[in-house]
């Protein structure tokens, strides 16, 4: 009797529970707004995590009439495709929800999965690719040779025949052509970055010494030189770092690029690095010779920081400059709110100048870009979305949050590039358009790029630090890696 | 009699069977299979034969690897060394001993990339040791210890040596404490003095736990990749002078996109740790039959 009376109370108890929740939700008059959020979760940052994701998911139901913002047509109806971004939450979740949610007005019913990763993005992106569920857009490094790395291997989407000529002709060409692969294009450019040096003044200069007036009347402690006479060209820094050394005892925070060391004798050296074959190395020239050389002189000196110069790391150098150890760092002005939130007292003496050219003449690559997976499901939805995040608007107002740069020109005629600011971090703006506009990707194709890096990088490392003479180490590494060609 | 066949206990099993088929099991055959092919993760692998263990043949970076990991096992030695001398140490009963065996067993529950990321800032240009050689005047320019390949290799050595001494200390501890008294007692009436008791009694009581460190201190010193990584920084050290046969299987697998000749350098130092491994167990059986 007992129990049974404990099985009614329960059964009771449980009614009473579900009819309860049943109320809670059961909005059935509510209409949801145009754009609804109905599922996000997010893990929460804490200082330590240095590896992230960040799924969120938002649907709008369809909304009426033409949207200028919507170029991409016979989008697939009631597409469900995943976008992977790399390294922007959660600094800016909010603009990227807000870009999706104009995308789905103008491409109503198409749902975005959209995901954040960081430390192990190209490991994750690699796992995806094998368990057949990559995503179907793909924000990829122009500049760290992403974008080739994939589509050579067959993974991408290639564009120019699936996007309309007006579309293609709102890019800088420069961007919309560079990192071709067997001269097709697999990537929407998409945000820039304007090469600078951070410069520490307190240890390129001195520390100011001031009369009773407010006039700076000498510096102390420093190298004594002239932000304005920072080197204009590459070939400057040698007698730089000596200059540094010699009088600060200071090491130059320098680092080789040796992911792709052909890319920066290209651009540094003006070094011809493959027969117009493409069947025979041919960087142990002249110029790869005197390229070298160049830092092999300054290893030589001990006037650069040896771990840094072949860190595989930007935030190596980076983290040197910001605990004040380094007089100069080439970086993007938008990691200048690093410099600001992590030591405020480098700040404090921070001047930017533009990074020295090498004999190229070429600045460089573009930062990022967006692409799309090979076997996306929905190709044209996945090419709007990827157009839609590169377009002009979105990437204005991308560029209002951090010093990145648009890559389409009419981007630029936003009255927000012309403003004046007085913030260092903005102090790249005026010339951005100008400078954005002759980036261009000069590095020709190489096959098996990565195992020829690798090779290279040994026989660099040889002459820097192992006495072996330049030439002679570019020679091994061309006779080495002439033999992943054949 | 005869025996009834009874499934219970097989169901019993099952769920263990079933967690080592799908987790230990089929990695191994992937391994096998995809030592076989040419296979860069995201691409489907395509049987090439034995070409990737040919190239091994050839490869003089994986040669520098294997033997950066042979001279790796001077940790075995040094640690069993160490251990057994403080394992000695501590082994009194002394007010706050306990204290300081905890200070020594610190390092092993700090985890290792933790453990890394100080040694790298120790060994900084600008860091502690660098600042306390020269303020004693032993250095009169900093030296770039990371940076220069002579070191690489001794200081991922020194630092498995420092997080692992405590873990092995407490093994020997633990020996120590099951070796009769009267054994010491029977020695100092021998005519032992202190050293001379620990060599011929405390050493051979060790036995068992010398062997059993051994084997998982050279398995562990032949597999490291941790203090590579943290202390080069993920690059393998200037002249590839801290490359080992892991930290080389890891980079031709996550940054060259070998993942099939990854996996004939993982099929080669399987065979490689099971001698080391059965050559161990036969030490063992041995000197256990000797007594």
């Amino acid at each position: 009797m007992r129990t049974k009376l404990i099985t009614l109370l329960m059964l009771v108890s449980i009614l009473i529970t579900g009819c309860a929740t049943a109320t809670t939700q059961a909005p059935v008059n509510v209409v949801p707004p145009t754009a609804q959020i109905i599922r996000e979760t997010a893990v929460p940052q804490t200082p330590q995590t240095i590896v992230q994701t960040v799924v969120s998911q938002v649907v709008v139901t369809p909304t009426p009439g033409p949207n200028p913002e919507a170029v991409i047509q016979n989008v697939e109806p009631n597409a469900k495709i995943t976008f992977w971004t790399f390294w922007l939450s959660p600094t800016f979740d909010d603009y990227i929800k807000n870009t999706i949610a104009r995308f789905n007005e103008a491409y109503p019913g198409v749902t975005v999965n959209w995901e954040d990763h960081q430390a192990t993005f190209q490991d994750d992106l690699k796992a995806a690719f094998a368990a057949g569920n990559a995503p179907d857009v793909i924000n990829l490094s122009v500049g760290e040779g992403w974008v080739s790395d994939y589509a050579t291997q067959g993974l991408l989407l290639p564009l120019d025949d699936k996007v309309p000529q007006s579309v293609k002709d709102i890019y800088f060409p420069g961007l919309w052509k560079e990192q071709l692969v067997d001269g097709v294009n697999y990537q929407f450019p998409w945000y820039n970055f304007v090469a600078v040096e951070l410069i520490n003044t307190q240890i390129y200069t001195g520390t100011p010494q001031i009369d009773s007036q407010g006039t700076i009347t000498s510096y102390t402690g420093g190298a004594g030189l002239k932000v304005a006479d920072f080197p204009k060209t590459i070939d400057g820094l040698p007698a730089l770092c000596a200059t540094i050394k010699t009088k600060t005892n200071t090491l130059c925070d320098i680092r080789l690029t040796v992911n792709d060391l052909l890319a920066q004798m290209v651009y540094e050296g003006n070094v011809k690095v493959i027969s117009d074959d493409g069947k025979t190395l041919t960087f142990n020239s002249p110029e790869g010779v005197a390229w070298l050389q160049m830092y092999v002189d300054m290893v030589k000196a001990g006037t650069v920081d040896k771990t840094i110069l072949v860190s595989d790391q930007d935030r190596d150098g980076l983290n040197l400059f910001e605990t004040g150890r380094a007089a100069f760092y080439q970086t993007g002005p938008n990691l200048i709110r690093d410099v600001r939130a992590n030591n405020p007292g480098v700040y404090g003496y921070l001047a930017v100048v533009p990074a020295p050219i090498g004999k190229s003449g070429v600045a460089g690559k573009g930062g990022m870009g967006i692409s799309v997976n090979g076997k996306t499901q929905y190709p044209n939805a996945s090419i709007a979305l990827a157009q839609f995040f590169t377009n002009p608007k979105s990437m204005t107002e991308f560029a209002k949050l951090v010093a990145v740069y648009p890559s389409s020109p009419s981007a630029y005629d936003d009255p927000f590039f012309s403003a004046p600011s007085m913030a260092i971090e903005d102090s790249a703006k005026p010339a951005a358009k100008e400078y954005i506009s002759k980036l261009a990707d000069i590095v020709p194709s190489i096959p098996n790029k990565a195992d020829v890096n690798a090779i290279v990088l040994k026989y660099v490392q040889e002459a820097l630090f192992n006495g072996v003479p330049a030439q002679k180490a570019l020679d091994d590494a061309v006779a080495e890696a002439n033999a992943l060609l054949k | 009699m005869i025996k009834k066949f009874s499934l219970t206990p097989y169901l019993f099993l099952t769920p263990a069977l079933l967690a080592i088929a799908i987790f230990v099991l089929y990695p191994i055959i992937a391994v096998v299979y995809y030592s076989f092919t040419d296979y860069t993760i995201v691409n489907p692998p395509v049987w090439v034969g034995l070409s990737n263990y040919s190239s091994l043949i050839h490869d003089t970076t994986f040669w520098r690897a294997l033997s950066h990991s042979f001279v790796y096992l001077l940790v075995t030695p040094t640690l069993i060394f160490l251990s057994i001398i403080l394992a000695i140490i501590v082994d009194r009963k002394l007010p706050g001993i306990s204290a300081y065996r905890a200070l020594f067993f610190i390092p092993v529950i700090s985890g290792s990339i933790a453990v890394g990321i100080a040694w790298r800032l120790m060994l900084d240009t600008n860091g502690i040791i660098n600042a306390l050689l020269l303020s004693i005047g032993v250095l009169k320019e900093p030296i770039q210890w990371l940076a220069e390949p002579i070191y690489t290799l001794p200081f991922c050595m020194l630092m498995t040596v420092w997080l692992g001494v405590g873990y092995y200390m407490m093994i020997f501890l633990a020996g120590l404490q099951n070796i009769p008294d009267e054994l010491y007692d029977a020695a100092l009436i021998d005519g032992c003095n202190s050293w001379q008791k620990h060599w011929y009694v405390s050493v051979p009581g060790l036995r068992p736990q010398i062997t059993f460190v051994a084997i998982i201190s050279s398995l562990a010193a032949l597999q490291v990749f941790n203090e590579v990584f943290t202390l080069t920084n993920g690059t393998g050290g200037v002249l590839q002078s801290g490359y080992t046969v892991v930290y080389y299987l890891w980079q031709q697998a996550f940054r060259l996109s070998h993942a099939g000749k990854a996996s004939a350098i993982a099929m080669v130092l399987l065979l490689i740790t099971l001698i080391f491994s059965m050559m161990n167990i036969r030490l063992l059986e041995r000197g256990t039959e000797a007594e």
